[in-house]
């Protein structure tokens, strides 16, 4: 455990110069808020001090809640995690777009590697990663419509029914 | 597919009805002669929309869904699983629960590189391998079958515990089948260290340094062949690890012969693991109670899975359905590797490239249901198809 601390603790100390707001989520993990700016050399930041390796990127969408009456709706956000793992310890860089403004810069250039997960949350998630090297489907089929991402909440499947089935 | 399009490159597509690999993946790869130049890959010819299916079942519902993500490595998909619900849910299994879920898993890892040594000998054109490593890997199958009635999809888990007990008359099966084992592997240390065939296949074969293992990110035993020190059994001990620690296994040479002997190293660390828990197997119950609503939050669960780091990412949003579910799994980390290493070799050593890393594949079915027209239908077990089958070829 008091490595997790010491892992922590460093990186916390790597992200400090750039002034995101950090929190503990729980006793092995960092959180870190940060924008379209701060992505990139917060990214840069871990790297550079030999702090661990991207583990994963995950999506998530979150739809406004449903307005009251009288309101007009909230906008909804997607939100893209890079999870950074170093022994116990993992650091999340959490970034926050909105629908009207899905762009999110490539990490690519500093680490290589990520470009199988930006596919995978480009295409799942419509989320453009500005810079990524590679667009092409990796996990979905050549015939899929454009314009629908399957990981957002709103889609619910294709709306048709197997042939021959009734009531369906 | 870019590759298709550049001028004045011949490019080899393989797949997705691959001929080596029993799994569909699609790989291209330009070639100047014989020599590979570049290779790319394109997946999800069988994704199953898992990821989305788990957002519209309950938690305990998904525990059984997460178990088929994959037939070998059904266990840690689970054990990851329930850990982070465990996590959210603020409850911790018992220890008893704790080390059969390790000792399952090390069964598994068991069955899991038993059955990889075996098609990545095929791979190689190494038949006779090929077919005893998985003859001797019906030895484990029939012990994880013993514990849970199962070959594969063991469902041992549950959250907040495990469903399966181990007593006294099944811990000397579990040592006897671990003897006979640890007997094999050795021989098969020997086979994959000496034979000059063999050697030949895979000495200096696809090598990958320690750096550009780290730059790829490359996990698991691909990784720890090139001599990268992670394993999240040590790093990040889960389930009883703690108590019944692993040593870490690592090879410098970094090529696909190192890719052999780690995974038998790892194997002979399974068998003592085994032996391990079964002597001090703690007391105690199996279970703890896990309510059906799950508190909101955000949890992250990492194992080790044969094929290396396993990830979930669960999102709770206080109800009995996740919010979210991300499964970011050991194949995906290595496909890049393989991308990067297989430049510069034969299109003839493709095949054990891309298996040398063990993708994934899919475990056979084997209750076989005979259909003899009409309505008259019944099951056969192994032993009437096996007599069935010898006076059939009599």
């Amino acid at each position: 455990m008091m490595d997790t601390e010491k892992f922590l603790k460093s990186a916390e100390e790597l992200l400090s110069p750039l002034g995101l707001p950090l929190s503990r989520s729980a006793s092995f993990r960092l959180d870190a808020i940060v924008t379209t700016d701060t992505l990139v050399p917060a990214a840069k930041a871990l790297m550079d001090g030999k702090w661990g390796y991207l583990s994963a990127i995950t999506g998530l969408d979150i739809p406004a809640p449903a307005p009251a009456e009288g309101e007009t709706p909230g906008e909804n956000h997607m939100e893209v995690l890079y999870q950074f793992c170093n022994g116990p310890a993992v650091t999340t860089l959490r970034i926050t777009v909105p629908y009207s403004k899905p762009v999110v810069p490539s990490i690519c250039g500093i680490i290589p590697m990520a470009t199988l997960y930006e596919r995978e949350i480009i295409e799942m998630f419509g989320i453009t990663m500005e810079g990524t090297p590679n667009t092409d489907k990796l996990l979905l089929p050549d015939d899929w419509p454009d314009g629908v991402f399957p990981l957002r909440k709103e889609f619910t499947g294709f709306g048709t029914k197997p042939a021959g089935v009734e009531g369906a | 597919m870019e590759a298709q399009t550049t001028t004045g490159k011949f490019v080899v597509p393989i797949g997705p009805q691959h001929p080596a690999l029993k799994e569909p993946g699609h790989f291209e790869f330009t070639v100047d002669g014989e020599i590979v130049t570049g290779a790319s890959v394109r997946l999800g010819f069988v994704h199953r929309g898992i990821e989305k299916g788990a957002e519209a079942r309950n938690w305990v519902q998904n525990m059984y869904m997460v178990e088929r993500v994959c037939g070998i490595c059904s266990h840690v998909h689970a054990t990851a699983y329930a850990l982070g619900v465990e996590q959210l849910a603020g409850v911790t299994a018992p220890p008893r629960a704790q080390a059969i879920r390790e000792l399952v898993a090390e069964l598994e890892r068991v069955h899991s590189h038993m059955l990889w040594l075996g098609v990545a000998a095929h791979e190689g054109g190494f038949d006779t391998l090929f077919m005893y490593s998985w003859r001797d890997r019906e030895t484990v199958m029939d012990l994880l079958e013993a514990i849970c009635g199962n070959r594969v999809h063991y469902s041992v888990n549950l959250l907040g515990g495990v469903k399966y007990d181990i007593d006294d008359k099944l811990a000397d099966q579990l040592r006897k089948g671990v003897d006979f084992l640890e007997g094999r592997c050795e021989h098969y240390m020997k086979v994959v260290t000496t034979d000059e065939t063999f050697v030949g296949r895979t000495k200096n074969v696809g090598k990958m340094s320690k750096e550009e293992a780290y730059e790829l990110g490359s996990v698991g035993p691909t990784a720890r062949a090139s001599g990268v020190d992670r394993d999240i059994r040590i790093d990040a001990p889960y389930v009883s690890y703690e108590q019944f620690p692993v040593k870490l296994i690592t090879d410098d040479a970094g090529d696909l012969q190192a890719r052999f002997v780690v995974r038998i190293k790892e194997l002979y660390e399974s068998f003592r693991l085994i032996r391990e828990i079964l002597d001090h197997m703690p007391e105690g119950e199996l279970t703890v109670k896990v309510p059906r609503r799950i508190p909101a939050g955000e949890a992250i669960s990492r194992v080790e899975a044969p094929r290396g780091e396993l990830l979930y990412f669960l999102k709770s949003n206080g109800t009995d359905i996740p919010d979210r579910v991300k499964i970011r799994t050991p194949s995906l980390c290595n496909w890049s590797s393989v991308v990067n290493y297989a430049v510069g070799h034969k299109l003839a050593d493709m095949p054990m490239l891309l298996a040398g890393i063990d993708p994934c594949f899919s475990c056979n079915d084997r209750s076989v249901t005979i259909h003899r027209g009409g309505n008259v239908q019944n099951d056969w077990s192994w032993e009437q198809l096996r007599q069935y089958g010898i006076a059939y070829y009599r």
